[in-house]
């Protein structure tokens, strides 16, 4: 039916199609990585017994041979996630699902429950001051720290989890080449080992936040025979292909498809982990990872949204849990330096340098409002850094009223005397004559709709009290890229931005330093993008690295206050935690202190 | 025809090089950089940044980074450790030796990277022209033949619906249908799979693979299958209006043969060109298709190295893609002259 030519065309198309598909297609597919496998743990051996058995005499007679029963069937099940991991090193990348393939297969010395109790690992007793383990030196304001490791761990192939190990581990991570900056690094002199199983970390201050500072969701113990120091520790190879310590073993990885582990004979805990197998899929859409936990392809699903858990939770056969506290709280970051610059002082930003602005500005949002229509209740309003446990401040809720804040930005100088809904500066301090009170808003493309209409919802309730807000959104790595690139923040080419933020674990400090501390102002530095100095903060700061937990709450609280009055920040409200599961699997449990993995060796299936 | 070839390929090369150029730049001028915007971490603590910075080059100026990039560092010494003091020799061999880096996020080099997700998308997308080859081109030419008819009327109006058809909604249509709500009326699960490239099981079952492929198969050829016939279509109705086709009839030559030796053979010259173009397509996949039915090709990389700002891995498949299109643009030139004898390269 072709003419010749045409006909050859085609088929020579054709054939080249079908040539580079056979054979880049077919023959280039990657052999899917695989662990080692793992061997029996070294049994201690076992003495011959003296004697040699005599032989029986009289040939046995052989039994009839009865069919063996049946093997009972693996248990197994799907954990789908939207985002290839990076590997299994949470140092590396921080998607939350490094860390998830963390928990599965490698060990710490400690971690923090969904409560932020600490429990052991590795470790086989948390070192204090009263057992002796933390020995602090008040003249240099120094410390050092004893650990012990349990003796019952070992690797996948059969060798003891040492104290070596953990030295290893700190040194590729201390490494300046091959390694990466960690919690803690910045006060620790150096590890010295004991015996095999006990190690000193030498701290050059008092480090409060010691007891996870080899543990937690990025910090694992990595093996000394068997990873390759030369690759570094950010690219060596047991990122990806790890000896487990942990309950689960690698068994196949095809990159951008599924993961599968199979369960570690030698964990440690006797009897666990209950579930055999377990497939983590990979499958980008949200939407479609919620229909296969629903339809029953998928067992968990982390990290749901209001929408999610909303409808979800009126499904029989799935289950919902919170974490028992929330991390992430949205704040709007005002900057108090003009835009373009980074000197409060010098410029200031001629509008929101007003503390009396800021504050008008929060009394005008109604954060119930937000919550409720746009998160569906399950986001929560908060006012203050401090909410977590252990540290919860009384800071008294501030009122949601935009008279009261319309009064403030009268009383400010700023007032709407051309009647065009919008405010100008007559007679305030900040700002030239006639300005209006007009700026950008940004937030993060990333975070979705629902961020986009609570910045709308945002917008409207300024609307109400003569504030207008010009809304932009922009992708995250170019909001928070560093200076030399040309971020947005550390450059501070920006007005007030929302967005959200939290700290891991139990401790605070860091989190108020990267965020309020003077030093953290200068590009690069840190984030305390909206170049906010208090010499009182940063004093309190500095007091708080210090282990007395009680002279700590009073210190944080203090920070609390300060932070209440002068509003460098506007606490908003904190984001649910909640992961998604089929009702046959038990044992699940949200938290932000770690990941949804954080337990899974006790995770059980109930058909 | 051999010395037009090579002609080409070596005009290629200062092309591809001024590309290269371009294109880095435009790469590592974008707004942003790769260390924000990762996961929970969105504001690396800073002594984290400045480390990041050095083991990903991005210390250096932009000419030394592109200079790195094309032809390494093993040639001259590195400040590896930040002391300030360069001390030892670098590391990169630079793409002219292979070496197009490794990828800022899983610190994998770059090649390994998408070794493991060419195969999939070539298979995935061969499967999905070849697909449309077999439906578009008879659509295409009975449409043409049959002018007005139910069946034109009928394809035409089909033909728009699938041009207009958003690809993304298609997708998650397709899923509600054959997933969620048409169910295997033996076994009782969902006819057809999400996504993934095959089920779960030991050995090689076609069968699956074939269930695996309908879904976004099926996605990827719509939009193309319209295009494709509605071209042909055309391409087909201006040449049965020519003369020398009124003289093979006249000639008394079967509708039949008229058809295929002297209007199709003719229509199919710009479909033949325009699918020599479309091979670029087999190697850089689709990032709707990829995303949507989880399959681990190089839309899917190269969306999450666009949005991660993974320099490397972009580079990489912007390379690639930009070779696969001059050689695609050289194959369609020379399905051109060989198929229409009035185009002679010399």
């Amino acid at each position: 039916m072709f003419g010749d030519k045409a006909f050859k065309a085609l088929a020579l198309l054709t054939l080249f199609i079908l040539l580079a598909s056979s054979l880049i297609g077919c023959g280039a597919t990657p052999e899917p990585t695989a662990a080692p496998e793992a061997t029996d743990v070294v049994a201690e051996p076992t003495e011959a017994p003296e004697e040699p058995t005599a032989a029986p005499e009289e040939p046995t007679e052989v039994p009839p041979t009865e069919a063996p029963p049946p093997e009972p069937e693996e248990s197994s099940i799907v954990i789908a996630i939207p985002e290839d991991p990076a590997g299994f090193n949470g140092h590396v990348s921080d998607t939350g699902y490094e860390q998830m393939l963390m928990e599965l297969t490698m060990l710490g010395l400690t971690d923090l429950d969904p409560e932020g109790n600490l429990f052991l690992e590795l470790a086989a007793e948390l070192p204090t001051m009263e057992n002796g383990g933390v020995v602090v030196d008040e003249e240099n304001w120094t410390m050092d720290v004893t650990w012990t490791l349990r003796d019952d761990v070992y690797w996948a192939d059969g060798e003891q989890v040492t104290a070596d190990d953990v030295l290893f581990t700190w040194d590729a991570i201390s490494d300046p080449e091959g390694g990466i900056w960690a919690e803690g690094i910045d006060y620790t002199g150096g590890l010295e080992k004991v015996d095999d199983l006990s190690f000193t970390v030498h701290y050059t201050t008092t480090y409060p936040n010691y007891a996870m500072h080899f543990g937690g969701e990025n910090f694992a113990v990595w093996p000394e025979h068997y990873c390759d120091a030369s690759q570094g520790y950010v690219a060596w190879d047991c990122n990806r292909e790890p000896l487990s310590s942990g309950p689960y073993l690698l068994e196949e990885w095809q990159t951008g498809d599924y993961i599968s582990f199979v369960r570690n004979p030698n964990y440690f805990e006797e009897g666990k982990p209950n579930i055999d197998n377990i497939l983590v899929r990979i499958v980008p859409e949200r939407a479609v990872i919620k229909t296969m936990l629903i339809e029953g392809d998928a067992d968990v699903y982390m990290w749901l949204t209001p929408t999610e858990i909303a409808e979800l939770e009126t499904l029989d056969h799935i289950g919902v849990t919170f974490s028992p506290t929330n991390r992430w709280t949205m704040r709007l970051i005002p900057n108090l330096a003009a835009r373009g610059s980074i000197d409060p002082v010098a410029e200031p930003h001629p509008i929101l340098s007003d503390v009396r602005v800021r504050r008008a500005i929060r009394m005008a949002i109604d954060t119930d409002l937000l919550t409720e229509e746009i998160f569906l209740d399950y986001n929560e309003p908060v006012w203050t850094e401090l909410f977590r446990p252990p540290y919860v401040c009384e800071i008294p809720r501030p009122e949601y009223n935009p008279g009261a804040a319309a009064d403030l930005l009268e009383e400010a100088g700023w007032t709407d005397q051309d009647d065009d809904g919008i405010r100008e500066c007559h007679g305030c301090e900040t700002a030239e004559e006639g300005y209006v009170m007009s700026m950008e808003n940004m937030i993060y493309a990333e975070y979705g709709e629902e961020l986009e209409l609570a910045q709308q919802l945002i917008a409207e309730m300024l609307k109400d009290i003569g504030i207008d807000l010009e809304l932009s959104i922009v992708e995250g790595p170019v909001l928070w890229a560093d200076y030399e690139s040309g971020g947005i923040e550390q450059n501070g080419d920006f007005d007030l931005n929302l967005w959200d933020d939290g700290y891991p674990g139990i401790d605070p400090t860091d989190h108020l330093w990267v965020y309020y501390y003077s030093a953290a102002a200068e590009p690069d530095y840190g984030w305390n993008v909206g170049r906010w100095y208090n010499e009182d903060f940063d004093y309190l700061l500095d007091e708080a690295y210090w282990l007395d937990e009680e002279y700590r709450k009073d210190l944080f609280c203090q920070m609390a206050d300060i932070l209440e009055e002068e509003l460098p920040q506007i606490i908003l409200w904190t984001e649910v935690d909640a992961d998604g599961y089929s009702m046959r699997v038990e044992g699940v449990q949200a938290t932000v202190n770690d990941i949804m993995t954080w337990n899974v060796a006790d995770w059980k299936i109930v058909e | 025809m051999g010395r037009y070839i090579a002609r080409r390929l070596l005009q290629a090369i200062p092309m591809l090089f001024l590309l290269s150029i371009a294109l880095f730049l435009l790469v590592n001028l974008a707004p942003g950089g790769p260390l924000a915007g990762h996961g929970r971490t969105r504001r690396p603590n800073p002594e984290k940044a400045e480390q990041l910075k050095r083991q990903f080059g991005l210390d250096q100026p932009l000419a030394v980074q592109y200079v790195v990039w094309l032809v390494g560092n093993d040639w001259m010494n590195v400040d590896a450790d930040g002391d300030g003091i360069k001390e030892s020799k670098g590391t990169r061999r630079g793409i002219l030796r292979g070496d197009f880096g490794f990828s800022f996020k899983t610190r994998k080099p770059v090649i390994e990277e998408v070794g493991e997700r060419l195969g999939n998308t070539v298979y995935l997308m061969t499967v999905t022209l070849i697909i449309v080859a077999i439906i578009a081109i008879p659509v295409g030419i009975i449409s043409a033949i049959k002018q007005y008819s139910f069946f034109d009327i009928s394809v035409t109006t089909l033909s728009f619906m699938g041009q207009a058809i958003p690809e993304f909604w298609l997708g998650m249509i397709l899923i509600l249908v054959f997933y969620v709500w048409l169910k295997n009326p033996i076994t009782g699960e969902s006819l057809l799979p999400p996504g993934g490239m095959k089920s779960m099981q030991p050995g090689f079952d076609l069968w699956d693979r074939i269930q695996h492929l309908i879904l976004p198969v099926t996605m990827g050829a719509v939009g193309w299958v319209a295009w494709y016939s509605r071209f042909l279509r055309s391409g087909m109705l201006d040449i049965i209006h020519q003369d020398y086709i009124r003289t093979a009839r006249a000639k008394g030559l079967s509708e039949r043969l008229v058809m295929s030796r002297h209007a199709l053979k003719n229509a199919l010259i710009p479909l033949v060109t325009i699918l020599a173009l479309d091979i670029p397509y087999i190697f850089a996949g689709s990032i709707y298709v990829e995303l949507m039915f989880s399959w681990p090709g190089m839309g899917r990389l190269y969306y999450q190295a666009a949005t991660g700002r993974d320099y490397p891995v972009l580079m990489a498949i912007l390379i690639f893609a930009s070779m696969f299109t001059v050689i695609a643009n050289l194959l369609a030139d020379i399905a051109y002259g060989y198929l229409d004898p009035r185009i002679r390269y010399e």
